[in-house]
């Protein structure tokens, strides 16, 4: 089923997306990079997943954004962690954290 | 909330956050080619790769778009579209769920919307709570909500000082309106000038009365004419503007004719006024002067009513207690007219709600009852729910579904759910009240509207949300907590429900057959006290006699000698009518509200106060006809003419109560309050009659013969063989060649005027035993449910159990025992229900005992029997476990 797998990818790259918002704001290109660095690039965001990610949480109120100017000195959107972002990331990790070591396990065994 | 405000956002401001996301891109594109340049990138190059890996930026937008809108309503629609699919895939459960709701809401609702428009909504008078009503009443309780004289009423009035007016009013009589090709019989109620300015009313059209329209005209009970019929100016009620002019608007200055005399239309009441008094079509204004200066009918006619508007900050204990010390000082001076009466004052409420107040909230009571039983099925039912799908919670946790998107996707089942079943008992409530308004109408007070309140609607509809939440989400959110891995491990094993669980299902049970009981009780005292008015006898023979009422007017029949001749011609005319075995004329109908006299026996100190007795003028087949039988003596003959010593039949309680033994016959009496009317001889006495048939005892009766009294109220009463009502056209006919110009009116059975006589009684008695056959199948799907899941969470025990040998007996017995302990546990409750229920119940079982063994064994008898039938089903299911097939599944 398809849609178990989007489902099940989705949830990890808000989980990332979250993850790497947690040290600072930072702005959407900023976002990917930050990804990628810490996945030692594993993980590639492409614009066309990253943005929609982006404002789907920022709707769902887990991000807050702003007009800030960029390091070369234009204007970025900016996103931040909500309280509520920090939770979810919470929950997220300790679940994905869970589901890992159930999986390590499995396939131990 | 807050999605509904982004979603407006994003549909509306969609230019704002379209440029906002344009720039957010552009922003980021050149970022990437800052980023390619420092990289060592030619610019034209890099713009080009960055432009290739932002990929295309419409498309981005539009996903970037639909990502924002989706993120709120996407998961909504999913969730519904989820609990929708679910709910196709368990159709027994969501009926059961939804129709559950519908019935305890939709009771509620409608009986609440009864209760509201009787009990809690204002009379349609101005500032109405500060309006009280004065009653007389007969000291030997014979008649609590009784008629005042002029002359009482006159002085309470003058002496009083908590009242700022009082009004007295006449109860509505019948006219005919018309001349002799269009008559037609209409209520008129007489009434002093200033009811209208007490009750805080104003016309609508025209005026209402003035001082000076004061007429007089009126007969009052008993008494003789006081002089013309003077009344010129009449009010008109709303509803009968429309119905007898058509709303015509110009209606007032119209002149009608009324019993023959014209008359101008002064005023039109508002829609919604209804008089003390009940329905009436004409207002006249009358003068209290004439029957105040006659010595026989200023005390002695007890024939009004009277309301009165307290001053304000007067309270109505303290005018309460005025009048009773007004009335004290009246019975000491005038003994002989007041000594067997009393006064009571109430609010005005209170007097025009009536004695449906103890009915009305016990329906209410059971209505809530019903809704109790209801939540505690749906409760069960989601919880049980809950339960089973601990699997399917756990496999969705462990696909990395948030604890957040499985509660709020129970919200959203239970929502659902509470939403489709809230809706059906919308339509059922309205249905029910529809019905109701054409059953319940001639036994609501007039000022009932009844519709759906919108308080009630919110209060039941909050009530089963809240049910279905608690039960829904507090398991799973219990479930989710539990890890993943242990439920999904616990569920293969297959363990048995848990001891928890079982516990509250099985406390719901109970508390289902103690509410169930006790409804069941309830409709079964009221149903065999009903049973009990309906088929002791009521002394006379109502089956096949039709009866038809006519009122001769006045003006076309001014003397007793006039009347007479017409009671005579009609009953002969009649009696030649093929199929008609005997015919009597008399002034009432028995069972249709009685008239009572006073009276006195001859020799009795003049001072002494008369006690009353129910009167009626009949003719001599009267008793044949009805079938009442003769005691002792005779019955009315051609002897008692016009001129003869005057004559009366009366009761057999009557010459108990007031006689020695044996000295009845043959005394004389005065009839009526005049002291100085003619005696009257005792010629006979008849078996007792129950006018009311909803009272288990027979009311004292006098009789006289029609053709010494022939009033103008005439009924007609016909013994026939066949249909009665076969013959109502030749009865039409008859009449109407006697006297065109008189309308015929309440042609119907007598057993259909006594039928109305308990509509009263029957009413509350068919809604309850409703509401209790409601109780009983939820009460019976509450007993199923609770084996049937007993039965599911140990199939495999049971199938070990019989594999190893165990007769299918003792499987049984286990869970007999499992569940007979919580169905033990609401007997109990319920037998302490019954208790209350028989107490609240008593004031309504006329002459029955309050524990009636029959009606509560029979009770507990129909709740055993629904629930032994509901609980042998999965008990069969679970002595018939094939252990093979069940030990495979492991």
């Amino acid at each position: 089923m398809p849609g178990r797998r989007a489902t099940l990818l989705q949830g990890t790259l808000d989980l990332l997306i979250l993850k790497a918002l947690s040290a600072g704001a930072l702005h959407g290109l900023g976002v990917s990079r930050r990804i990628e660095q810490t996945t030692g690039g594993t993980f590639a965001v492409q614009p066309g997943s990253l943005f929609p990610a982006l404002h789907r949480l920022e709707e769902a109120g887990w991000l807050t954004s702003d007009w800030q100017p960029s390091e070369n000195n234009r204007r970025a959107k900016y996103y931040t962690l909500t309280k509520a972002g920090r939770r979810q990331l919470g929950e997220e990790a300790a679940q994905w954290n869970q589901i890992a070591l159930a999986i390590a396990r499995a396939l131990e065994a | 909330m807050k999605r509904l405000v982004s979603l407006w956002r994003n549909l509306v401001h969609r230019n704002r956050v379209d440029r906002d996301l344009d720039e957010e891109l552009r922003a980021a594109f050149e970022l990437l080619v800052d980023e390619k340049v420092r990289r060592g990138m030619q610019p034209d190059d890099a713009r080009r790769a960055a432009r290739l890996e932002l990929g295309n930026l419409e498309s981005l937008k539009s996903q970037v778009r639909d990502a924002r809108a989706g993120a709120g309503v996407d998961t909504l629609v999913q969730d519904i579209r989820y609990s929708l699919r679910l709910f196709r895939r368990a159709p027994g459960f969501t009926a059961v769920a939804v129709v559950t709701l519908a019935l305890g809401i939709g009771a509620n609702a409608a009986i609440f919307g009864v209760v509201k428009s009787v009990l809690l909504d204002a009379l349609p008078y101005a500032d109405a709570d500060r309006l009280v009503r004065v009653y007389g009443r007969l000291l030997d309780g014979s008649a609590e909500r009784g008629p005042l004289s002029a002359g009482t009423i006159h002085a309470i009035a003058e002496r009083q000082r908590s009242f700022e007016s009082l009004a007295a009013f006449d109860s509505a009589r019948d006219g005919v309106l018309g001349g002799d090709d269009f008559a037609r019989i209409v209520r008129i109620a007489w009434v002093e000038p200033g009811l209208f300015k007490t009750l805080g009313v104003s016309a609508a059209l025209g005026r209402t009365f003035h001082q000076d329209d004061r007429a007089s005209g009126l007969v009052p009970l008993s008494g003789g004419q006081l002089g013309p019929d003077t009344a010129r100016v009449v009010l008109l009620t709303h509803a009968a503007w429309q119905r007898l002019f058509a709303g015509d608007p110009d209606v007032v200055g119209r002149d009608v004719s009324i019993n023959g005399i014209p008359r101008t239309v002064v005023g039109v009441l508002p829609r919604d006024f209804v008089g003390p008094m009940g329905q009436a079509d004409f207002y006249f204004a009358f003068d209290l002067g004439p029957v105040l200066a006659n010595p026989v009918t200023v005390r002695r006619s007890q024939w009004l009513g009277v309301v009165g508007r307290l001053k304000p900050g007067t309270t109505h204990e303290a005018a309460q207690g005025e009048i009773a010390a007004v009335w004290a000082d009246l019975a000491r001076e005038y003994p002989e007219d007041n000594g067997n009466l009393g006064v009571s004052a109430m609010p005005l409420h209170d007097a025009m709600v009536g004695d449906t107040r103890t009915p009305l909230l016990v329906l209410m009571a059971s209505a809530a009852l019903v809704l109790l039983i209801a939540c505690a099925n749906l409760a069960a039912a989601l919880f049980s729910r809950s339960l089973s799908r601990r699997k399917e919670f756990a496999v969705r946790v462990a696909l990395g579904a948030g604890r957040r998107r499985l509660v709020r996707q129970l919200l959203t089942e239970s929502t659902v759910l509470a939403v489709a079943g809230g809706a059906s008992g919308l339509l059922l409530a309205q249905s029910v009240l529809s019905l109701l308004r054409g059953l319940a109408r001639p036994v609501l007070p007039a000022y009932a509207e009844l519709s759906l309140d919108p308080g009630a609607l919110l209060v039941t509809a909050v009530l089963a949300f809240s049910t279905g939440l608690a039960f829904g989400v507090v398991p799973a959110l219990s479930v989710d907590r539990v890890d993943a891995q242990g439920t999904l491990r616990d569920q293969a094993r297959g363990a048995s429900e848990g001891r928890r669980p079982r516990r509250l299902r099985g406390l719901l049970v109970a508390g289902q057959m103690a509410l169930c009981a006790s409804l069941l009780a309830g409709a079964g005292l009221l149903a065999r006290s009903l049973w009990e008015m309906a088929t002791a006898p009521l002394g006379f023979d109502p089956a096949g006699v039709l009866t038809a009422t006519v009122r001769l007017p006045p003006r076309d029949y001014p003397t007793p000698e006039t009347r007479a001749r017409f009671h005579e011609q009609l009953a002969e005319r009649l009696r030649l009518l093929a199929g008609v075995d005997a015919v009597a004329i008399a002034s009432k109908v028995p069972t249709v509200d009685p008239s009572r006299a006073s009276f006195a026996i001859e020799g009795a100190p003049p001072n002494a106060a008369q006690p009353f007795v129910v009167f009626a003028s009949v003719s001599d087949d009267y008793f044949r006809t009805l079938r009442i039988p003769l005691r002792q003596g005779r019955t009315f003959d051609a002897s008692d003419r016009t001129g003869a010593p005057p004559s009366a039949v009366i009761s057999a309680s009557m010459a108990r109560r007031y006689w020695p033994p044996g000295e009845a016959l043959g005394s004389r009496i005065r009839i009526g309050p005049d002291a100085n009317s003619p005696l009257v001889t005792v010629v006979g006495i008849v078996g007792d009659v129950r006018n009311d048939p909803a009272r288990p005892d027979a009311e004292p009766m006098a009789y006289r013969s029609n053709r010494q009294i022939p009033t103008s109220r005439v009924c007609v009463l016909l013994r026939t063989h066949g249909d009665p009502l076969a013959l109502a056209r030749l009865v039409e006919r008859g009449l109407a060649v006697l006297d065109p110009s008189l309308p015929i009116q309440q042609v119907m059975t007598l057993r259909a005027a006594v039928g109305e006589g308990l509509a009263a009684r029957r009413l509350p008695v068919m809604l309850m035993t409703a509401f209790s056959a409601l109780a009983l199948l939820l009460a019976s799907v509450g007993v199923y449910g609770m084996f049937a899941s007993m039965a599911a969470a140990r199939e495999r025990e049971f199938g070990v159990r019989l594999a190893l040998g165990s007769p299918p007996r003792a499987i049984a017995g286990l869970m007999l025992l499992q569940g007979a302990r919580w169905m033990a546990l609401g007997l109990v409750g319920g037998a302490l229900g019954i208790v209350l229920v028989a107490k609240l119940l008593r004031s309504l079982l006329a002459g029955l005992p309050t524990f009636d063994p029959i009606a509560l064994g029979g009770a507990v008898a129909v709740l055993l029997g629904c629930a032994t039938v509901a609980l042998l089903i999965p008990l069969r299911r679970a002595t018939r476990v094939d252990p093979v097939a069940v030990l495979r599944a492991e």
